[in-house]
């Protein structure tokens, strides 16, 4: 692979002068789309597409039809015969190269890498003396780092058919087709015989309904949100739409669903693992800012029941996307041993008024007056009940046997909790000046496994003890349950009469698991 | 007058995927193990690699582990499997 300070070759005109940077890419990589969205918005910052060159190891009509997926305004010149890749070296596409105005190579690197790109783009600009684009920032729904795919001219020859375009990064996408009902068969029973509904009855997604519901989002139809794991299917505006018609939703509720889908799909949370686990995990949604209140989103009284249509409609419309656009379908993709009530419904509001704390969203830079969906995949609630304490500390200790149990009782280090404090217990930690801060630190000290539940007989978190940090909670010897205080996040919701929280324990976890993501919207 | 609803479903034609060939024998063979990193899972396949080579005469058994069960197998993963091109993998999916 050429260096810095070597020469680029000649290729007879098919890339012009320098400074440029020169992409290499192949139309059924992914790392290549997503590299090229971001060279894309490059070339539109320079305003001078000549700046930002890609060449594609593929023919004209496959390089067409990933343009026209991926919305590109830069044209891509086609490396017919993979010479000028052969000459570039390299091994893995996307490959980027930094031409400098005398054509030699200043900076290069293979696959995707924002930190990469950010370098490149920085020093492009440095060549033509231009001021800095803005950079590509980490938790923008796209990931950090993706590696690349083996490049066309170095791939063993085979006669097999090309792969197919994946277009996981693909901003538009096909109208969804027209199906006709036959004469004489209820519309509620022909959705639910041609698997589009889960077991309730669904209200039938007419043109007229679903033509509303996209009005109403303000958006175009083919418009792509996500793809939505793990069949990757396109979440276009208009199959939302109609899942959201579906699921009892008003017109008006695409304000949240389009952005929640959105969130629900960001590869942080990982909803690839989540919709095919064992485990009890669903994704819970949680709506902040003043959304909740001109919409109607329940957060008081059975914040986790059906007490309010945006609650559960929408909901429903998040569960019937991850059924039919993810494929996740109980006993086929969604093989959980248990189930989650949630796998209805499952999206609360923040009890924002009642809270002496900020708002959950704001724990994730979302400023004040903001509307925010927060998503955590969630176990089902657990009850945490606490009638007779007048002081915090005394109320919080209810909950550390609670959260101590929260995955498997013996596992440490592994799982964090959404702990759902209820607005009489709320108070209580008032009066006792509890921080929200306070409450996560006090429960991160005080939860833990006695050490003398480790006895050697092979159960499950057993293993790993002389990993796990030690403590003393209330002069017992114990294992520390939560891996920092940052595990453990806290929210207000509930009923303003009786006291009771809720603790919910997590899926896998961390960057190798699911991560809490929070997405702002209007 | 018939109704008509929006199609809500994934309507792409999802290329279906045709079973490798099968072996007629791995005596001698070379078999790749991916562990997909669930508990037990080594346990599993240490058995499992005991029984190919004491059984089956198996002659070399290649071991594999995702870094996490939580997501798809890394194309770095893959492309350590393809380099070797095992006679056929056995992946220890799930619990």
């Amino acid at each position: 692979m050429l260096g810095r300070g070597e020469r680029a070759p000649d290729l007879e005109g098919l890339i012009p002068d320098g400074p440029l940077l020169l992409s290499f890419v192949k139309t059924d990589c992914p790392a290549c789309h997503l590299a090229l969205r971001c060279l894309d918005d490059l070339g539109a910052q320079f305003g001078d597409p000549a700046r930002v060159v890609v060449l594609s190891q593929d023919d004209r009509e496959r390089t067409a039809a990933m343009s026209e997926g991926l919305r590109l305004q830069l044209p891509a010149r086609l490396d017919a015969g993979w010479a000028a890749s052969a000459a570039f070296g390299f091994e893995v596409v996307p490959a980027l190269f930094l031409i400098d105005g005398e054509g030699l190579v200043a900076g290069s690197c293979q696959g995707f890498d924002k930190a990469d790109l950010n370098r490149l783009a920085a020093n492009l600009s440095d060549l033509l003396g231009r001021p800095r684009v803005a950079r590509l920032k980490t938790g923008d729904g796209t990931p950090d780092f993706q590696p690349g795919c083996v490049s066309r001219h170095v791939e063993p020859e085979s006669d097999a058919e090309p792969a197919p375009l994946p277009g996981l990064y693909d901003l538009r996408s096909r109208r969804a087709s027209r199906v006709e009902v036959p004469q004489g068969v209820e519309v509620e029973e022909f959705c639910y015989q041609q698997g589009f509904a889960d077991p309730l009855p669904v209200v039938p997604p007419t043109v007229e309904r679903v033509d509303a519901a996209i009005a109403a989002s303000g958006l175009e139809p083919a418009e792509v949100v996500a793809h939505v794991p793990p069949n990757y299917a396109p979440a276009t505006v208009e199959k939302i739409a109609a899942n959201a018609v579906m699921a009892g939703c008003l017109p008006s509720y695409m304000r949240v669903l389009v952005p929640a889908i959105r969130a629900l799909c960001d590869e942080r949370l990982d909803i690839h693992g989540v919709q095919g686990t064992t485990h009890f995990a669903a994704p819970l949604a949680i709506v902040n800012g003043p959304v909740r209140r001109e919409m109607g989103f329940a957060c008081g009284s059975n914040v986790f029941s059906n007490a309010a249509r945006p609650n559960s409609a929408i909901g429903r419309a998040i569960q019937l996307v991850l059924r039919n656009l993810g494929g996740a379908f109980p006993g086929n993709i969604d093989m959980s041993t248990m189930g989650n009530p949630g796998r209805f419904s499952y999206v609360i509001g923040e009890s924002e008024e009642r809270s002496p704390w900020g708002p959950l969203a704001s724990d994730f830079g979302v400023a004040a007056g903001r509307s925010a969906v927060t998503f955590f995949c969630a176990e089902p609630p657990r009850a945490v009940s606490e009638h007779k304490a007048r002081r915090g500390e005394t109320l919080l200790r209810a909950f550390c046997p609670v959260l101590a149990n929260v995955w498997s009782h013996r596992a440490c280090g592994r799982s964090e909790a959404l702990v759902v404090v209820g607005p009489e217990h709320a108070a209580t930690l008032q009066r006792s000046g509890f921080s929200k801060r306070d409450v996560v630190q006090f429960l991160y000290e005080n939860t833990g496994i006695p050490v003398s539940e480790y006895d050697g007989d092979g159960g499950e978190g057993t293993h790993e003890a002389s990993s796990y940090e030690e403590c003393v909670i209330r002069r017992v010897r114990c294992y520390r349950k939560f891996a920092r205080p940052e595990s453990i996040r806290v929210m207000v919701a509930g009923g303003p009469a009786g006291k009771f929280s809720v603790v919910l324990g997590s899926w896998a976890i961390g960057p190798g698991g699911s991560q809490m993501v929070c997405h702002e919207f209007a | 007058m018939s109704t008509i609803l929006v199609n809500p479903a994934d309507e792409r034609a999802l290329p279906k995927a045709i079973p490798a060939p099968r072996l007629q024998s791995i005596e001698g063979a070379c078999i790749a193990l991916l562990d997909i990193g669930k508990a037990g899972g080594s346990d599993f396949l240490d058995r499992l690699r005991t029984l190919l080579h004491q059984k089956y005469g198996v002659l070399e058994v290649l071991r594999y582990r995702k870094p996490t069960f939580a997501k798809p197998i890394p194309e770095s993963v893959l492309a350590d499997i393809r380099q070797v091109q095992p006679h056929a993998v056995i992946e220890a999916l799930a619990d």
